[in-house]
C-alpha cells in the first residue's frame, strides 16, 4: 500500500516537472499547438474575428519562419488568432478545422497536408462554406495545373497565397546553368567534356520535389544547349530514374548525407569518375551532402569546391554560401508571404472582400484570387 | 580449447545421427542460416555487378553508416528482450542532435542559438546527453514497471512529449525552427575526424565509439547480473520475481540504458550529418527495431545476443549500399526492404513454433 502511494506520487512529481519543463522551455518561444492568443491592444479595431492558422507541419523549416512572422503580424493587429499542427496528416488538419469552427473560428487561414489534391481542399472549402466563413490557403497547392480554377473558383470568399511550384526548379535551374556556363571546365574535374550531376529529392509524389527535380536539370541543360556544351549526365549511369530519394520522405540532411557517402565510396577522383555538380530539392539536403563532402576534404571553404544548389535560403546554408561551401539557393520569401496573409486577414477585420488592394502582388492568369509570392535566387548578395 | 571441445562434441552428435535425421539437420541450419546465406548471396551478386562494392572504400562506408546506428540499435534492443518496444528512440535521437548541436556551434557562426554560450567542452556535453536520453528512459522504465503499461503505449506518449520539447527547443532565441549548424571544428573533428587510415581511406571516430559501445552493451548483457536479470525478466517476469530478482528495478534500468544509447546516437548523428533540425532523427527508432529482428531479438521476449543486434545493423546497411550500388528503382527498395523485415521474423518465430 505505501509502496503503491509512493510510486503515485513520484508519478505525479514526475508529470509535474516536465509539464513544468515544458513551460519554462517554451516561455520565450511562441505558442505551442492550441494555446490561444490574445492581444488586448490598445488599437483595439481588432474586431470579433476569431483566426484559425492551420499549419501542415511545425517540423519544416521554411513554414517555421511563416509562422513566427505571421504570429508577429496577427499580434501587432491585435487580432485573436490560433495556431494548429497537423503534423503532415490530413485527417488531423480536418478535425482541427471542425474543431476550430465549432469554436467559433470566423477566418481559416490553411497550410495543406495533402499538397495539389483538389479532393482535399474541396473538403475544407465546403466545410467554410456551411459555416459561411473565409479561408485563406497558403504555401501548399490546393489544385495542380490542371484543375486550376476547380477549388478557388468554387467559393468566392477563398484566396491563396502561395508559390507558382515549377518557378522554384525553374530558377535553380537557371541559375544552375548559369554557373556551369561560367565555370564550366573548372567543375568539370576528370575533363570528360561533360559534368556528371548528382540530384537528391526529397520526396516521392510531392508536386514540388517533383517539378524541382525536373525543372533544375531541364533548364540548366537548356542554358547550356544554348552555349553549345553538352548536357548533364547523371553520375550513375544504371539509375535510370536519375535522382536519389528520400526514403522517409522527410526532405532530410541524413538521407542526402547518407546516399552521398554511398556514393563517394564508388565515385571518386581516385576513380576518375567524380560526381562534378550536386542538386538538391532543399537546403537541408544540401547541408548533408556538404558534410559527407568535408568528410573527404571538400567544400572546406578553400581548396577543392564541388558546387552545391539548394533551395529555401536557410541561415545555415546562406552562412555556408558565404564560406564558400555552397554555390546558390533560392529563397522563399516568409516574410513576404506572412505579409500577404496578413494583409488578406486585416480585409477580413475590416468587412471589406478578401483581395481588396492586392492588386500589386502577382496573380495567377487564370485565377483572380490566387497570389503568387516570388522567389529569389541567392548566391550571396543580399 | 572448449570452442574445439564443443565443435567435437556437435561433430559426435552429428554423427550418431541415422540418415533422415541427417537430412533434417542440414534442412533445419539451412533455415536457421538463411538470412546470413542471403545477405552472402547478395554480396556476391552485387559485387559481380559492380565490383566497386568490395573496394575498401566502400566497405569502409558500410562500416562508417552502420556505426552511426550501432548505440540506439543495442539500446533498443534491451527493451524487446523484455518483450517490448520502445518508439521514443528516433525523437530522443533528434532532440539529443539538436542539444549537442546548439552546445557545441561555432562561436564565429552567425546564426548561433545561444551567442553568447562558448563552445561547451565535448565530455561535458556527452554527459548532457547522456543525461537527456536517460532521463526520458527513465520516465519511460517508471510508467512501464509501475502502472505495467504496454512499452508501446508509453514510449508512443513520450514520443510525442519528446518531439513536443524538441520543437520548442530549436524555436529559441528567435531560432525559429532554422537548421542548427555551423558546428565547431573540435566537435566535427572528434566525431567524424580520424585517427587511424586503411590505405588512403580514413576510418570516422565515431566508428571507435560504437566498438566501445559494442563491448560496454556485451559485458552488461553478459557478465553483470543486470544482464541476467534482464533476460529472466524477459521471459519470464513472474517466475523472475518468485526467484528475488526486483522486475521492476531491472526494467527502468533498461529503458534508461536504452534511453542513454539514443543520446550516444544523437550526439554522434548531430557531427555526422552537420544540421539538426526537427525533423532529425525521425523514423530512426523503425531501423533499429528492424536491425535486433533481423539480428534474432526476438519479440517473445528473453533471447537475443549483442553480436546479432550488431549484424542486424550491418545487414540493413549492406542492404541499403547494394541496392544503390545496383542502382535498384526505388520503388522497389521498399518492397525488398519489407520483405526481408518479413523474412527475418517469420525465421526467428519458425523456431518457436518448432519447439511447441
Amino acid at each position: 500500500m505505501k509502496k503503491r502511494l509512493m510510486a503515485m506520487l513520484l508519478c505525479v512529481a514526475m508529470t509535474a516537472a516536465m509539464v513544468v519543463g515544458c513551460g519554462g522551455s517554451g516561455g520565450s518561444s511562441d505558442s505551442g499547438d492550441g494555446d490561444a492568443k490574445e492581444e488586448s491592444s490598445e488599437g483595439g479595431a481588432a474586431s470579433d474575428l476569431n483566426v484559425g492558422v492551420f499549419y501542415y507541419t511545425y517540423s519544416d523549416t521554411y513554414i517555421a519562419s511563416v509562422r513566427t512572422a505571421l504570429d508577429g503580424k496577427l499580434e501587432e493587429k491585435g487580432i485573436t488568432y490560433q495556431d494548429y499542427d497537423a503534423n503532415n496528416n490530413q485527417t488531423t488538419q480536418n478535425e482541427q478545422i471542425d474543431t476550430a469552427i465549432q469554436t467559433g473560428a470566423n477566418l481559416l487561414i490553411v497550410n495543406i497536408v495533402t499538397s495539389g489534391s483538389v479532393d482535399a481542399s474541396t473538403q475544407i472549402i465546403d466545410k467554410a462554406k456551411a459555416a459561411d466563413i473565409p479561408v485563406i490557403f497558403f504555401n501548399r497547392a490546393v489544385e495542380d495545373d490542371d484543375t486550376e480554377g476547380q477549388v478557388l473558383g468554387s467559393y468566392e470568399k477563398c484566396a491563396f497565397v502561395g508559390t507558382d511550384a515549377p518557378e522554384a526548379g525553374h530558377m535553380q535551374g537557371a541559375m544552375i546553368g548559369d554557373y556551369l556556363v561560367e565555370n564550366y571546365d573548372k567543375v568539370d574535374l576528370n575533363k570528360d567534356g561533360k559534368i556528371s550531376y548528382a540530384m537528391f529529392m526529397g520526396q516521392l509524389g510531392n508536386a514540388e520535389a517533383i517539378y524541382r527535380t525536373q525543372y533544375a536539370v531541364e533548364d540548366a541543360n537548356a542554358k547550356l544547349k544554348e552555349n553549345e556544351k553538352p548536357e548533364l549526365v547523371f553520375f550513375d549511369e544504371s539509375n535510370t530514374d536519375k535522382y536519389q530519394v528520400d526514403q522517409d520522405g522527410a526532405w532530410s540532411a541524413a538521407a542526402a548525407n547518407n546516399y552521398m557517402t554511398t556514393n563517394l565510396s564508388q565515385y571518386n577522383e581516385g576513380n576518375n569518375n567524380m560526381i562534378e555538380l550536386i542538386i538538391c530539392n532543399n537546403d537541408g539536403m544540401a547541408e548533408g551532402a556538404i558534410a559527407a563532402l568535408n568528410d573527404k576534404g571538400y567544400n572546406l571553404g578553400e581548396g577543392k569546391t564541388i558546387p552545391v544548389f539548394g533551395v529555401d535560403a536557410t541561415d545555415a546554408a546562406k552562412q555556408l554560401i558565404g564560406d564558400g561551401k555552397m554555390v546558390g539557393t533560392i529563397k522563399q520569401d516568409a516574410d513576404g508571404m506572412a505579409d500577404c496573409i496578413a494583409a488578406l486577414t486585416q480585409n477580413a477585420a475590416d468587412g471589406k472582400g478578401l483581395m481588396d488592394g492586392t492588386d500589386s502582388y502577382n496573380k495567377s492568369d487564370k485565377v483572380a484570387n490566387k497570389i503568387y509570392i516570388p522567389y529569389g535566387t541567392y548566391t550571396g548578395e543580399e | 580449447m572448449k570452442a574445439i571441445a564443443n565443435l567435437k562434441t556437435r561433430y559426435a552428435n552429428y554423427q550418431a545421427l541415422d540418415s533422415k535425421d541427417k537430412t533434417t539437420y542440414w534442412k533445419e541450419s539451412l533455415l536457421n542460416n538463411a538470412m546470413y546465406l542471403i545477405i552472402i548471396v547478395a554480396v556476391i551478386y552485387t559485387a559481380v555487378h559492380n565490383p566497386k562494392f568490395l573496394t575498401v572504400s566502400s566497405i569502409v562506408n558500410i562500416i562508417s553508416l552502420s556505426a552511426a546506428n550501432i548505440p540506439i540499435a543495442v539500446g533498443i534492443a534491451g527493451t524487446i528482450v523484455l518483450t517490448g518496444t520502445d518508439l521514443s528512440a528516433g525523437r530522443v535521437v533528434g532532440l539529443t542532435a539538436c542539444i549537442s548541436a546548439s552546445l557545441l556551434q561555432a562561436t564565429t557562426y552567425a546564426t548561433k542559438i545561444f551567442p553568447n554560450l562558448p563552445v561547451m567542452p565535448i565530455p561535458l556535453v556527452i554527459l548532457i546527453v547522456l543525461a537527456v536520453g536517460a532521463v526520458v528512459g527513465l520516465v519511460n522504465g517508471f510508467f512501464v514497471a509501475h502502472f505495467k503499461l504496454h512499452p508501446f503505449i508509453v514510449t508512443l506518449a513520450t514520443q510525442l512529449i519528446v518531439y513536443g520539447i524538441l520543437l520548442m527547443y530549436i524555436m529559441l532565441n528567435g531560432n525559429n525552427g532554422q537548421p542548427l549548424s555551423g558546428l565547431d571544428q573540435s566537435f566535427k573533428d572528434f566525431v567524424t575526424g580520424h585517427i587511424v587510415k586503411i590505405g588512403s581511406v580514413p576510418i570516422p571516430n565515431y566508428v571507435w565509439f560504437a566498438v566501445v559501445v559494442i563491448i560496454f552493451m556485451w559485458f552488461v548483457w553478459n557478465k553483470t547480473s543486470f544482464g541476467k536479470n534482464m533476460f529472466a525478466v524477459g521471459s519470464n517476469p513472474e517466475a523472475a520475481n518468485v526467484s528475488g530478482v526486483n522486475v521492476a528495478k531491472t526494467t527502468i534500468l533498461v529503458h534508461t540504458l536504452a534511453g542513454a544509447m539514443y543520446g550516444i546516437t544523437g550526439f554522434i548523428e548531430s557531427a555526422r550529418i552537420g544540421s539538426n533540425q526537427a525533423g532529425t532523427g525521425l523514423n530512426y527508432e523503425c531501423d533499429a527495431i528492424a536491425a535486433c529482428v533481423i539480428g534474432g531479438v526476438s519479440f517473445v521476449g528473453g533471447t537475443g545476443k549483442i553480436s546479432g543486434v550488431v549484424m542486424g545493423v550491418f545487414v540493413l546497411r549492406i542492404i541499403f549500399v547494394a541496392l544503390n550500388f545496383l542502382s535498384i528503382n526505388m520503388n522497389m527498395q521498399y518492397v525488398i526492404k519489407g520483405l526481408i523485415i518479413l523474412f527475418a521474423c517469420a525465421i526467428d518465430m519458425r523456431k518457436y513454433l518448432v519447439r511447441k
